[in-house]
């Protein structure tokens, strides 16, 4: 870890002031990736700035605006605040539950909302600055190690020849299937909104840029339309250990139902892309229809029909079709078991 | 549940473990005649009193008393970017200037003489580290020193009451532990013990888990299954797989009902 | 298992629990020496080749550096020493990745990490041998001799005539020990001797191969190992960090602190081999066994061979007339494989036991009946007759108490909602061995109480050893449990052998037993007087008024020992549960039936076996070391991508124990139990997936894309 500075500020406007310009400066929030990646030499800030005792940690329902009746989840607050937070609970266990399958008690007790969302890939090649990685080293000569490496855990949709990687947060899997919205400052300008979707990018060219955040923007909050998915929902991760480990796929499922014929549905896939992965086309095939395991299928595979796996990830093709239909199930049934 | 068919009687030294254990009851319980196989199965779901009696000591070459006077300073120059901190550690106020770099793990351990709290991976993916931040616990070593101002620590120095290391005075969570064996090397034993006394808290207050099946219900204290404990212990590695041991601990206090140990002896 | 009157056989819990749930017990890095420095460790990023040029000048100007120690100034070493996996800085040569090319010394911690990053090398690189998959072809024959070829009668001409056969290749990843607490040294030198604070199985081996690879005399390097956070055969051998340490703190004279970073733990202190097992399973059709063949491929590093005996349990379980165990070996720009928790009988057993499963699904049989059908009367090996062999109760019990009844024949019958259900059984056995070791007992009395101290080098990582000695003591000297001291890992102490392959119970409990005998004898004799009724030591102590009393023995195994095979046996019984479609496996129920000998203390036994257990449900479900074969880097350095089990991925363990009186083996008739509680888990649970759903997965772990 290098040598850094250690500033700690009370309000949003001296935190979005003190990294204006500062391009090696980052705001320290729950610290849970940052830290990890400080030490293992993959980040190099030379100024943290310490925004833990802003007053961002607000959950609070929306009483006015584009998303009326929804709610704000203050940047700030921990992922265990969320997740538990009664109204998340009642109108969004989706999210909740998402939330409750990322990591550890204790990582979500210090993990932020607007953190997670800026978590970095684990993919190994970029945690280890002995392997070439285009994400770490952009413009280097080295390119990805992931490409033609060890990529079972990668990509299988949207990646590039520069990067393979995937985004590893569950949040914002859920969030993406929510149609969230994030709210962001910066020391000029006005507050920006970002829609979940666009939020997070695809490699391309540019693997190193994660999201459309500008430098030195602060993430304030996440907003969240009002739904009538939280009957029907459900959060589905599959792992190679039960818990506290990354997603080999996750998929987030949602269904807004008029008896057994589906009026709406939300599926977003994690551990598929270098952003949560929505499903539009199996969604867009499933209004309207029945809500039988014939269809959850045809679904499944049209959405996984555009998958272009790697050497070592063919079977997140055949195991995401699975996921998907299995999350669907549980969403309109409740059973697990 | 020891099988035994001689089922001798209780040594002299076990009459008097009997007595620590459950003295209102030992005339009673030797009149009727207890035997070996009763006594054990006791003696297994009061294994924490066992303590009591049981002071034969593995010796190290020193002990160290908790929360000991604060080591030298370092030197100016061995700290850069250097942060001045005050904050409580198991309830004694703290001020120490550190580099901004130091995490609170290694301030606990290399600045205060607080070595209870393990470096098992240094980034957040093993639970050695595990200690109870304001009444939350979280990982000293993904917490900078520098953000802990005001804070309130607790590490697996402060759970006991009293002058640690007496036995009549452990939390009984660490009282449970020793009870089911809930260890074997010892390494994450303070990371699990502390993730396990806030685990309590977060079931008073009706925290979910992964696994809770009716996620919508309200938050309200919930009596927690044993799978909802090993999702909720999930962030805290034992190598030596103690894992049946540690649900069998924490279930122990969390219901406040008694945890059979099981094993048999056959043939 | 306890006699009248012993607190030997009794659940005591550990005698230091205490200092373990209240944080005091000391490890490696928790000592207070003062004055004291920081290291940190940097490494080869190429596999193969040798070091150009290594810029140390921006690390050497970084603030709080104190020294950085690179091949170019280290000390001169012996190589020869004994230290495992070579990386002692004494060569540009470079011969895996990872390998240790130097180290930075310096006040803090953070200063020392970060100057370690600013070390500049440039190599010469050589091709890489590091494509298992590739090289495993030009494998050969190992030099060990143990793993020369064994034949007994003609295994491949019966495997040709063979009615009913079973030949599968069976294949087990590169694991790593990881015990939570990586390797860590403190070095103090005082004057010429120095005192090393640190993590080891073998306290007596550390001993020696420091002085020896640092080129002093053994009674200049004092151990200091009384608690271990977790070894499992990575903390046996002693590994370069070991002696780096004090040649830092030789450089800067000052003590210095050396823990290997987690991300470094998978090149610094071995692993377990990977291994491409191929068993031949021949058969009548009321199920005898005809023809074992059991052949290794595996790799070692560059210049020292060691290989795993994946054989061993092939060579022993079943009568059959016609055998073969093999081995090949190929060289790998790998770190150097090590013993690694059931070392050779955990992953042989995965290999033997799918394979006898296969067999018992190909000829229609229960497999617990197939196994009764080939239970040897005999070692089938070496003709010897077992010094006790508990296969058929383990297996007759556990069926009983796990309801294996219940279990359907043929596979995927056992659908439970979104789940398949599925059991699966499979036995293990690992060598009893007692070894030399020393003790010594110290009786000390005021007035009447009389208090007994015990001292030996031996080692205690988990397995309860304070406690068993403790007890044995108790009843040897006829004190009070409360009354003994145990004192354990530090090389000033008798002599003791190592906590390694099941050795430590037997080697140590028999020692302490000895000397308390011992002890007793002499106080006898010094009294001069005759007893109808032997009394003890205690008694005698306060009978004949002596005030302090000490003795020492050196213990060896019985003279007879080897006229019998001894060892453990198991069987292994796993419930598991398949989602059908995420192929996520779940261990629920998990019974280990195990003939151990005398059980010292059930509780810490069975804690034990139960922790072999959770090795062998990662072993068989989540565990394994990826190298790129490109680069022969590890992929999965850290906790995030090598898979220890978790607490969830753990359901119901229950331990039964047979109960045993093998004198033959040792005089206290103790067998280990650290080793056995893994051989045959994997093949359990990998049985019990089989039953559950019909797929026969023959490369662990079973992970989830190998059941869709």
């Amino acid at each position: 870890m290098r040598p850094f500075k250690f500033t700690t500020v009370s309000d949003i406007s001296s935190a979005t002031n003190s990294v204006a310009g500062k391009p090696n400066a980052r705001f320290l929030a729950g610290g849970t990736n940052l830290l990890d990646l400080m030490k293992e030499d993959v980040e190099r800030p030379e100024e943290l700035i310490d925004i833990t005792r802003l007053s961002l940690a607000q959950i609070k329902p929306l009483t006015d605006g584009v998303n009326k009746g929804g709610i704000s989840i203050g940047a700030l607050g921990k992922n265990t605040d969320a997740a538990n937070h009664p109204l998340i609970r009642q109108n969004y266990p989706l999210l909740a539950q998402a939330i409750l399958a990322g990591a550890s008690g204790q990582i979500r007790n210090m993990a932020t909302n607007g953190g997670n969302l800026l978590q970095r890939t684990r993919c190994p090649y970029f945690y280890d600055v002995a392997m070439p990685c285009n994400k770490r080293e952009p413009g280097g000569q080295p390119g990805c190690g992931a490409r033609e490496g060890i990529n079972r855990m990668h990509a299988i949709f949207g990646w590039s020849e520069k990067c393979v990687a995937v985004h590893p947060s569950d949040m914002a899997v859920a969030l993406a299937a929510l149609d969230a919205v994030v709210k962001v400052r910066s020391a000029s300008g006005p507050e920006r909104i970002i829609t979940l979707a666009d939020f997070h990018r695809l490699p391309e060219d540019r693997p190193e840029i994660d999201t459309n955040l500008s430098p030195g923007e602060l993430i304030t909050a996440i907003e969240l339309p009002k739904n009538r998915f939280a009957e029907k929902s459900y959060y589905l991760k599959v792992r190679d250990r039960s818990s506290y480990a990354f997603a080999l796929i996750s998929v987030a499922a949602a269904l807004e139902m008029d008896g057994n014929r589906v009026v709406q549905a939300r599926i977003a896939l994690g551990g598929v892309a270098h952003k949560p992965w929505r499903a539009l086309k199996a969604e867009q095939l499933l209004v309207g229809q029945e809500a039988t395991e014939a269809n959850f299928k045809r679904a499944a595979e049209v959405e996984m029909a555009d998958a272009k796996p790697l050497e070592h990830n063919a079977f997140k093709v055949e195991l995401g079709k699975r996921s998907i239909v299995r999350a669907l199930q549980v969403a309109l049934t409740g059973n697990r078991s | 549940m020891m099988e035994d068919h001689n089922a001798p009687d209780l040594t002299e030294d076990e009459k008097k473990l009997f007595e620590d254990l459950m003295p209102e009851d030992l005339d009673e319980i030797l009149d009727t005649g207890v035997n070996r196989r009763h006594f054990l199965k006791l003696m297994g779901l009061a294994g924490g009193g066992i303590l009591a009696w049981q002071s034969a000591v593995a010796e190290q070459v020193f002990t160290r008393s908790p929360g000991g006077p604060l080591p030298d300073e370092l030197s100016s120059a061995a700290i850069e970017n250097g942060v001045a901190v005050s904050f409580k550690v198991n309830g004694t106020a703290r001020k120490l200037t550190v580099d901004s770099r130091m995490t609170l793990l290694d301030t606990l351990r290399e600045r205060l003489e607080l070595t209870g709290s393990k470096k098992g991976c240094d980034h957040g993916q093993c639970g050695a580290c595990t200690v109870i931040v304001d009444g939350r616990r979280v990982l000293s070593c993904l917490t900078l020193a520098a953000t802990c101002e005001g804070r309130s620590v607790q590490t697996i120095e402060g759970l006991a009451s009293g002058t640690a290391g007496t036995p009549d005075r452990l939390h009984p969570m660490q009282t449970a532990f020793l009870k089911h064996d809930g260890f074997q090397c010892g390494f994450c034993t303070p990371g699990q013990i502390c993730s396990a006394v806030a685990l309590l808290d977060e079931a008073k207050k009706g925290e979910a888990s992964y696994v809770t099946e009716s996620i919508r219900t309200k938050p309200g204290p919930v009596q927690l299954s044993n799978e909802e404990i090993r999702e909720r212990m999930s962030g805290n590695l034992c190598r030596c797989g103690a894992y049946p041991n540690i649900v069998a601990a924490i279930q122990e206090v969390h219901s406040g009902k008694p945890v059979e140990q099981t094993w048999q002896l056959i043939g | 298992m306890q006699e009248k009157n012993k607190v030997t056989g009794t659940p005591v819990s550990r005698i230091d629990g205490i200092l373990k749930v209240t944080g005091k017990a000391a490890y490696a890095t928790d000592y207070p020496v003062k004055n004291i420095a920081y290291a940190v460790l940097f490494k080869s990023t190429i596999a193969a080749g040798t070091i150009r040029s290594i810029d140390t000048g921006p690390a050497e100007k970084s603030p709080g550096v104190l020294a950085v120690i690179t091949h170019k100034n280290a000390p001169k070493l012996n190589v020869e020493g004994g230290i495992r996996g070579g990386a002692l800085l004494q060569s540009p040569k470079i011969e895996f990745h990872g390998q240790h090319i130097g180290l930075v010394v310096a006040e803090t911690y953070e200063q020392a990490r970060y100057a370690a990053r600013l070390v500049k090398v440039e190599y010469d690189q050589s091709k890489a041998r590091v494509d298992f998959e590739k090289l495993s072809k030009e494998a050969a024959l190992p030099k060990d001799k143990e793993k020369a070829d064994a034949k007994r009668g003609d295994a491949r001409a019966a495997l040709q005539n063979a009615e009913f056969k079973v030949e599968a290749v069976y294949g087990t990843p590169i694991e790593h020990h990881h015990p939570l607490e990586p390797h860590s040294t403190i070095a103090e030198w005082q004057g010429d001797n120095v005192v090393l604070y640190n993590s080891s199985q073998i306290v007596n081996g550390a001993q020696n191969a420091a002085a020896a690879t640092l080129n002093i005399k053994p009674e200049n390097v004092r151990i200091v190992s009384p608690y271990i956070g977790g070894g499992f055969g990575s903390k046996g051998g002693q590994w370069a960090n070991l002696v780096l340490t004090a040649v830092a703190a030789k450089a800067v004279n000052r003590p210095v602190k050396l823990a290997l970073t987690r991300q470094q733990m998978v090149n610094s202190v071995g692993l377990r081999q990977q291994n491409h097992q191929k068993v031949s399973l021949a058969a009548t059709k009321d199920g005898k066994l005809t023809a074992l063949a059991h052949e290794t491929t595996t790799h070692c590093a560059i210049e020292n061979e060691f290989v795993e005996p994946c054989g061993d349990c092939s060579k022993i379980m079943y009568e059959v007339p016609n055998s073969l165990i093999t081995y090949r070996v190929v060289p790998m720009n790998l770190i150097l494989p090590t013993y690694t928790r059931g070392p050779g009988k955990s992953t042989g057993s995965f290999a033997l036991e799918s394979a006898m499963d296969e067999l018992a699904h190909q000829l229609k049989m229960d497999p617990i009946e197939l196994r009764l059908k080939n239970e040897p009367t005999r070692d089938p090996s070496n003709g010897k007759p077992w010094s006790s062999r508990t296969t058929v109760q383990c297996l007759q019990e556990g069926a009983k108490a796990f309801g294996w009844e219940k279990r359907k024949a043929e596979p995927r019958q056992n659908q439970q909602g979104n789940f398949l259900i599925g059991y699966g059984v499979a036995c293990g056995t690992y060598p009893a061995h007692q070894r030399p070791s020393s003790a010594r007992v110290t009786l000390n009395r005021k007035g009447n109480a009389i208090t007994a101290r015990v001292e030996l080098a031996a080692a205690d990582l988990g397995t309860g050893t304070h406690t068993i000695l403790a007890q044995t003591a108790a009843d040897a000297l006829g004190l009070p449990l409360n009354q003994i001291t145990v004192k354990l890992g530090d090389s000033d102490l008798p002599p003791a052998a190592g906590s390694v392959g099941s050795v430590g119970a037997s080697s140590y409990a028999n020692a302490v037993h000895d000397a308390c005998v011992k002890l007793t004898d002499e106080l006898i004799a010094k009294s001069g007087k005759q007893f109808f009724v032997r009394p003890t030591a205690a008694q005698l102590m306060v009978s004949e008024n002596v005030a302090d009393y000490q003795t020492r023995v050196d213990a060896k195994p019985p003279a007879n020992a080897d006229q019998y095979s001894s060892h453990s046996f198991n069987a292994n019984f796993a419930e598991v549960r398949v989602d059908i479609a995420t192929g996520m496996v779940r261990v629920t129920r998990f019974l280990a039936v195990t003939g151990a000998g005398k059980i010292l203390n059930p509780k810490t036994a069975r804690s034990q076996i139960i922790g072999g257990n959770v090795w062998g449900i990662g072993m068989a479900l989540t565990e394994e070391s990826v190298v790129d074969p490109r680069w022969g880097n590890f992929v999965t350095r850290s906790f995030g991508d090598y898979h220890v089990p978790a607490n969830l991925d753990i359901g119901a363990m229950e331990a039964i124990f047979i109960r045993e009186d093998d004198r033959a083996s040792n005089a206290l008739g103790v067998k280990g139990i650290g080793e056995v509680g893994i051989v045959g888990v994997a093949a359990a649970v990998a049985n019990a997936v089989f039953n559950a759903t019909g797929k026969r997965i023959r490369e662990l772990p079973i992970t989830p894309d190998k059941l869709l």
